[in-house]
């Protein structure tokens, strides 16, 4: 699906060009309101979700200074070794662009069963007209449904049942969730 | 009447999300049009609370920033 460079917006060039240099150096996927947003839903947000696969501290050093240099920079540390223990720690470390606070890319590394499923998992979606990987629709669903459950969360679950109708497997959005409760909640 | 507005609401998020299934090509314009907005009043609202007073201390605390050497408006 061709789209005029008119198309693009803010969160899609930032999450483009993020997404280029991760993937030199690890699996990644995208979660959550952004897939949502890039697949047409009107709402706003500060920040897009990014889980990693887990690295060592050497491979970890490489991507930083990747990012580095490709002018990103990490929202609480110039020091590899410090946003590297955040990571892996399971907390979430946040990227701009230099001097500009906003939008941001939220990392977290890959910390449980589901996540490692989620990236097993990863679909490229054609009508975002994005070239990112994202995390599944059935999974972002059950998160949503099951876990998240705020207004904002089931409206776009609700978006992304009716956008992505075809894709929905209402057998696996339960298994999901089963394992959602055994592991998140 | 809290309840039919919900109900319209969630009517709403349904025909837009049929416009977006049913026009592939066509939605994306106005939607990103939507998403730059939100994002030029921010840099509006970000360089007149720089001229108040504590302004910068606000907007780093805002957004969690403890990266100062990152961020030129936090050197100035």
């Amino acid at each position: 699906m061709e789209r005029e460079i008119s198309d693009r917006n803010i969160l899609d060039t930032f999450c483009e060009e993020f997404c280029a240099i991760v993937e030199k150096h690890c699996k990644y996927i995208i979660v959550s309101g952004f897939l949502a947003i890039a697949s047409g839903r009107t709402r706003g947000t500060e920040d897009i979700d990014m889980i990693i696969e887990r690295m060592n501290q050497e491979q970890f050093n490489k991507l930083f200074a990747d990012l580095t240099q490709e002018n990103f920079v990490c929202m609480q540390s110039n020091n590899p070794k410090e946003v590297f223990e955040y990571l892996n720690e399971n907390l979430s470390v946040r990227f701009t662009r230099r001097n500009e606070e906003l939008p941001e890319m939220e990392v977290k590394f890959a910390k449980d069963i589901l996540d490692a499923y989620q990236l097993k998992n990863r679909v490229k979606l054609e009508l975002t007209g994005l070239k990112v990987w994202f995390s599944n629709i059935n999974i972002n669903v059950a998160f949503k449904e099951e876990l998240l459950k705020s207004p904002k969360d089931l409206e776009d679950a609700r978006h992304l049942r009716k956008v992505y109708a075809e894709m929905i497997d209402e057998r696996e959005i339960k298994e999901i969730k089963k394992l959602i409760k055994e592991y998140r909640l | 009447m809290i309840e039919n507005t919900r109900e319209s609401h969630l009517e709403q998020i349904d025909r837009w999300a049929s416009f977006v299934r049913e026009n592939p090509k066509q939605w994306k314009k106005s939607h990103s049009k939507f998403i730059n907005a939100i994002f030029d009043k921010h840099q509006q609202f970000k360089h007149r609370l720089l001229k108040t007073p504590r302004g910068k201390e606000k907007l780093a605390e805002l957004y969690g920033i403890t990266n100062k050497e990152g961020y030129e408006w936090m050197k100035e």
